[in-house]
């Protein structure tokens, strides 16, 4: 799953529910945010953009990052196979090709993929990029020294369980096949017809082999993008990114690189970036922040001021947050009980805990609210915006519960305002309603993933969220409730431990599907089903609003990130 | 934690008095005498009855500290109250908290039972590890002075914080968490106390009447107990008083950590952690918590100094300037002791230089004593 | 000067046996912290096979006492690490190699330790000026309204959170006033005027928390020297209160300042964490908290060391100053 990067703390999240249905495919932000603050005039080419951020960009190897080129500051250095359509709203969901011609031809049941790289394509220092340069950055990702990634390429690519990466094997790996300097094929073990999303991701990035330094590579990654990289100071807590002369505009239809410069500054505390875009003085004027949300103080401040609130960015971003069930623990593994939880959810109350109705948006579907997921409404334990406690007494009643129940609500102590003890105190004060007496048991960040995470720890009442790989069900479905994903020695997510014949088989059958609207439908299909049986009670998904400078323009949004795309930008 | 423990740790701490010098009744005579410290007294009182009878101010105001009331926020707004001043209103004295419309003079009070109750269990987990520790190593023989002077060095030079987040991660969450709370912060900065205690233990050894008890062959812990005690309480409590304010910010920093107390208890140091974003847009959210705070230091400070000057009588003396009595020769030692803590340090180095022959590292012990922090802001 | 050497020579050895305790503690406490560090460091969605190929390259399967061996080791003749493509060197003294971002110890502390004592030394200007001031100043009023506001002052900056001052200041001075720049850190030696700017709300934010200190007591000091024999003397001879104040109480407060400010400079070198994290300045405490979080062992080992051997340095230090500014006192 992806761990957003957004969020230090105070983030929150969301997304439109049922009234959406109309609309979801349109739910993107496109009024004011598409203009920028600064004027009408077109953007232009120049200038420094700065960007102000609470985390560092530790990771900077694109063996290690793990999300669609990296994310948003290294996907200005890194091309890919195929990248994520720049554009605002649900047009951004879409996957176009990046250094490929195309978004790449399926062949044999959609097990064996080919790409063509386009011709004139260079790295910063003006030397060809070559397929073989590709094949070898996906290689020296399963690398050990380079872990980090997501787990798709070890999952799909034949051989790849066991391969443990180029400074090992020298042979490399078979199923990636190079014919030509432009040629990549890739040959599968199961048919995927999602394998263009994954291209997106920075293990498609090529490279050259000669200037591979191992776990050094970070503080000087080879561009193939319109910016590289001149100093990175700290572990990427100072970044300065210059323009790659060797970029051409002309092979890269995505990436519009209007600054001259970018300056990244990073470790610096949430509540002051919200600041410091809020005065916008000096240099301030021309920033942005790729990973601080407005939290909910902020956010109180920042609509009451009407110059502040045209320079805010909304988006939202694939992620669901909801209540897991371990229905191998008592009394969860009674339906019935599940059930009465599900009815008991106060869903009001949880999105003021994670930061209001302008941050969270009502979940009631697991699939997060947008069409590309192939969201499908459904809503099988009607709780209102409140909660309906007499419906959860009477289903408690039946399951043999007449007088209500303990139970013990596991939480994150993380101060994200999704796991967080907001959330679970929020969700505590609603089942006392239904007769349901929550205790809460809050641990340590790290405490709490290896609890959840592992199938002999696992509680039975818990806090989770799952965020999108890439705008499509099936990264969000599969992990979570494919029985052959249940992992018993290591990081397991499937925590409802569902295992059905039925939905295996028709997580396969999606998965042959080249046509990716189809799949879509497919998923929401799936996910309507698997909703009845109550292994989760999903509460909200996150909207995300961000300030930004008030000299920058040209704010572009997608739903694939849910945040302000840093190539678009421009600050002249 | 917090600077704010950093500092309080006051110096104007009187570490020497003399030794059963005055009787209860002296002790309150001179207190009744200092307005300021009277009125100080009062507000601690009126603080911990507030904490006492949380319950009981509650029922009367009709609220809870956990009952969620959605119906007083703007949900859009990011969940700031509805209404002036926070919301305040006849059911919610002090108004509601943003996001979650929870009652504020509610968890103001009950949150002065957490935070009050924390610092005190720290403090009296601090004093007895302290005064146990520093009067063994001042009355031990060499190895063992040696051995828990640089036990406490090391406790002195860890820093308090981090090993805070690793020992409040370590134990399991069943654990209650105030007392855990309490007991970390105890367990873990009692090192200044210790210095503090094993100087002024070094100082009393070193004065005739102690020296006399010992000729006359009484075991040390008859002489610790009938003699050094009392000596020792003037500092003891007067430093205690210091640690109290010192430990409610470590409780503050510990939350803004995210490891203090979990939720929903409420205490100031969460409060102030959870409001201090809300500064501009429910200003008194962040107002009160901050407010409470700064009257308990006040006031224990105040109460502290007063102490200080009721349990020493040559202090009271000094305070008009300009008429010290004349210092008497037997003094002679404890006179630089009299003020702030650092100045222990001077009064173990006269009474080492002394006994210089027995004594010899006694000086050591102190300097740091003034330092006081492990604090870390 | 043989007594100062052996003072410097018990000093040493003691500072050493100090420090190795602390590494063993940090060692058997972090050991037990719960959090799977290959996990955490491989990423979350690692297979079991990978998890367990990283945790061989951490050495995290070793028992404890060989890993603290291993530690030791790398202290007295340095490691050698895998970058994959290549075999690096750390040398002596060693402090490991970060497990989350594959730096050196050393070079992570050493990049790290210009930032806190940049705002140490500063804010330590600010807190003598501040709090020997009002502390002067109450001795000399005392009692009077003046005595009482300064004292109130500084208390509030006692009572009050880094957290809360610092964020309320910087919205009030950098955004609404803007009088300064919102701190971000500048280097020294790149620019000094911009460090000084910078770091000027962290200074004042700090220093207003030590202040109370100071001013309690200098007061105390003064208030002692004023009261005794010689300076009745002197104002029997007619000399003014402006120079007993000035040159013979402040002399009797000298020493005890020095020892005071030696201790708080020592232990906030890594101990302003929540002012380097609400100031966002790349310093020791906020890199501490950070590696806490993620159980980075080598980080969290290294910095701690640093911490107190500055303790245990500015201890030594306050000692010496301490016997040079009071003749009485002997150096054991």
């Amino acid at each position: 799953m992806r761990q957003p990067s957004v969020i230090a703390r105070r983030v929150a999240a969301a997304s439109v529910t049922l009234v959406v249905a109309a609309g979801a495919a349109a739910c993107g932000p496109k009024d004011n945010d598409a203009k920028g603050a600064g004027g009408d005039s077109k953007p232009q080419k120049g200038g420094t953009l700065t960007v102000l951020n609470a985390n560092p960009q530790e990771d900077f190897d694109p063996a290690r990052l793990y999300t669609s080129g990296g994310g948003n500051v290294p996907s200005l250095v890194f091309r890919t196979l195929t990248t994520r359509n720049r554009e605002s709203g649900a047009a951004g969901a879409k996957v176009v090709p990046d250094l490929a011609t195309d978004t790449g031809r399926p062949s044999e049941n959609a097990t064996v993929w080919t790409y063509t790289l386009k011709k004139g394509l260079k790295y910063e220092d003006g030397t060809p990029i070559t397929s073989a340069d590709i094949k070898y950055g996906i290689e020296r990702s399963f690398a050990a020294e380079l872990s980090g990634g997501a787990p798709y390429l070890r999952d799909w690519l034949i051989g790849g369980a066991d391969y443990q990466g180029p400074y090992k094997d020298k042979k490399g790996l078979a199923s990636i096949e190079t014919p030509d300097d432009l040629t990549i094929v890739f040959h599968l073990n199961k048919p995927e017809g999602e394998f263009p999303y994954l291209a997106t991701q920075t293990q498609f990035t090529p490279v050259p082999k000669a200037k591979d330094k191992g776990t050094k590579y970070e503080e000087h990654p080879i561009s193939s993008g319109p910016y590289k990289v001149v100093k990175n100071e700290n572990d990427g807590e100072r970044l300065t990114l210059e323009r790659n002369t060797y970029w051409s505009a002309a092979t890269d239809a995505e990436r519009k690189a209007y600054p001259d410069k970018i300056d990244v500054r990073s470790g610096l505390d949430s509540s002051v970036i919200n600041q410091r875009l809020s005065a916008s003085q000096a240099a301030d004027a021309a920033a942005v922040t790729t990973d601080t949300n407005l939290g909910p103080a902020e956010l109180a401040k920042v609509t009451g001021d009407k110059a502040l609130a045209a320079r805010v960015g909304t988006g939202h971003f694939g992620y669901t947050n909801y209540i897991a069930f371990n229905p191998k623990v008592k009394p969860f593994d009674d339906p019935k009980v599940r059930q009465a939880i599900a009815y008991a959810v106060d869903r009001s109350s949880v999105i003021n805990a994670a930061g209001g109705s302008s941050l969270a948006e009502a979940a009631t579907t697991y699939l997060p609210n947008q069409k590309s997921f192939g969201y499908t409404p459904y809503d099988h334990f009607p709780a209102g915006a409140s909660g309906n406690p007499a419906k959860a007494k009477e289903l408690l009643k039946e399951a043999g519960h007449p007088n209500g129940i303990t139970v013990t609500l596991t939480h994150s102590n993380d101060k994200d305002f999704e796991t967080s003890p907001e959330i679970a105190t929020a969700l505590q004060d609603a089942l006392k309603k239904a007769g349901i007496t929550v205790k809460l048991q809050g641990l340590e960040v790290n405490d709490y993933k290896d609890k959840i995470h592992s199938v002999k720890s696992e509680p039975g009442f818990f806090l989770a969220h799952w965020g999108a790989d890439w705008p499509s069900g099936g990264p969000f479905l599969a992990p979570i409730f494919d029985g052959r994903q249940i992992v018993k020695d290591g990081a397991n997510f499937n925590t409802g431990f569902l295992d059905d014949k039925s939905v295996n088989g028709e997580i396969d059958a999606i998965n042959k599907l080249t046509n990716l609207d189809e799949a879509a439908q497919r998923w929401g299909a799936l996910d309507k089903k698997i909703g009845e049986q109550a292994l989760t009670v999903p509460l909200f998904h996150p909207v995300y609003k961000r300030l930004y400078g008030s000299a920058v323009k040209n704010i572009v949004i997608s739903d694939w990130t849910g945040v302000l795309d840093i190539s678009q930008v421009a600050v002249k | 934690m917090s600077e704010a423990i950093v500092a309080s740790q006051a110096p104007g701490t009187d570490l020497a008095s003399v030794p059963g010098a005055s009787g209860a009744r002296q002790f309150w005579r001179r207190l009744r005498t200092q307005r300021a410290a009277l009125v100080a007294a009062g507000v601690v009182a009126l603080l911990v009855l507030l904490a006492l009878a949380a319950p009981l101010l509650t029922a009367i105001e009709g609220q809870d500290p956990t009952t969620y009331h959605p119906s007083l926020i703007d949900s859009a707004r990011g969940g700031v109250p509805v209404g002036s001043f926070g919301g305040v209103s006849g059911d919610h004295w002090l108004g509601v908290e943003p996001q979650t419309g929870r009652d504020l003079f509610a968890r103001l009070v009950y949150g002065a039972r957490v935070s009050l109750g924390v610092a005190l269990g720290a403090t009296v987990v601090q004093v007895l590890v302290g005064v146990v520790v520093g009067v063994a190593a001042a009355l031990g023989n060499r190895w063992i002075d040696q051995l828990l002077s640089r036990i406490t060095d090391i406790f002195v030079a860890m820093p308090l914080m981090i090993m805070s987040l690793a020992l409040l991660a370590i134990v399991p969450s069943s654990f209650p968490r105030p007392l855990l709370v309490a007991f970390v912060i105890g367990l873990i900065a009692w090192g200044n106390t210790a210095k503090i205690v094993r100087a002024q233990t070094l100082t009393l050894k070193g004065l005739d009447y102690v020296s006399a008890a010992r000729l006359s062959g009484w075991n040390t812990w008859r002489i610790a107990r009938r003699e050094l005690l009392p000596g020792l309480a003037a500092p003891v409590i007067t430093y205690a008083a210091l640690l109290v304010p010192m430990n409610i910010s470590a409780e503050a920093a510990l939350s803004f950590l995210g490891v203090g107390v979990k939720p929903p208890t409420p205490s100031w140091g969460q409060m102030l952690t959870a409001a201090n974003v809300w500064y501009q847009a429910a200003p008194q959210y962040l107002l009160l918590p901050a407010g409470a705070l700064l009257v308990t230091v006040l006031a224990l400070t105040v109460l502290g100094d007063g102490v200080r000057t009721a349990l020493d009588p040559r202090a009271a003396s000094r305070l008009r300037v300009g008429t010290g009595r004349k210092r008497e020769a037997k003094a002679d030692a404890d006179s630089k002791k009299a003020t702030a803590d650092a100045d222990s340090k001077k009064a173990t180095a006269d009474a080492s230089a002394k006994m210089a022959a027995t004594e010899a590292d006694s000086k050591k012990a102190t300097a740091d004593a003034s330092a006081k922090k492990e604090a870390e802001a | 000067m043989s007594g100062f050497g052996g003072f410097v020579l018990r000093r040493a050895v003691g500072t050493v046996i100090t420090l190795l305790a602390i590494s063993v503690i940090v060692y058997v406490v972090f050991y037990a912290t719960p959090g799977n560090v290959a996990q955490i460091t491989c990423g979350p969605r690692c297979s079991p096979e990978q998890v367990h190929q990283v945790a061989q390259q951490l050495r995290l399967d070793d028992p404890l006492y060989v890993r603290y061996w291993h530690f030791l080791q790398g202290i007295l003749v340095g490691q050698d690490f895998s970058t994959g493509t290549s075999v690096e060197h750390c040398s002596a003294p060693c402090l490991g190699l970060s497990y989350q971002g594959d730096t050196q110890v050393t070079q992570l502390i050493l990049a790290k330790l210009p930032v806190s004592l940049s705002l140490v030394f500063g804010a330590m200007v600010l807190w003598l000026i501040l709090g020997v001031g009002t502390g002067i100043l109450s001795a000399w009023r005392r009692g009077r309204l003046t005595e009482r506001v300064l004292t109130g002052i500084t208390l509030a900056g006692v009572a009050t959170p880094v957290f809360v001052i610092g964020l309320v200041l910087m919205i009030v001075v950098c955004g609404q006033l803007q009088l300064l720049p919102f701190p971000q850190y500048v280097g020294l030696t790149d620019d000094p005027e911009q460090w000084a700017w910078n770091l000027l709300l962290p200074w004042l934010s700090l220093a207003l928390i030590e202040a109370a200190a100071f001013a309690r007591l200098t007061r105390a000091a003064m208030l002692e020297t004023l009261a005794e024999d010689h300076i009745r003397t002197f104002r029997a001879y007619g000399v003014g209160e402006r120079s007993i104040i000035g040159r013979h109480a402040l002399r009797g407060a000298f020493a005890p300042i020095i020892a005071l400010n030696a201790n708080n400079v020592g232990s906030a070198v890594g101990g302003a964490v929540l002012t380097e994290t609400l100031f966002g300045l790349p310093g020791i405490g906020q890199e501490l908290v950070h590696a806490v979080n993620v159980v980075d062992l080598p980080v969290v080992v290294g910095m701690v060391l640093v911490i107190g051997f500055f303790v245990v340095i500015a201890n030594a230090v306050a000692d010496v100053l301490y016997a040079v500014a009071d003749r009485r006192v002997v150096l054991v």
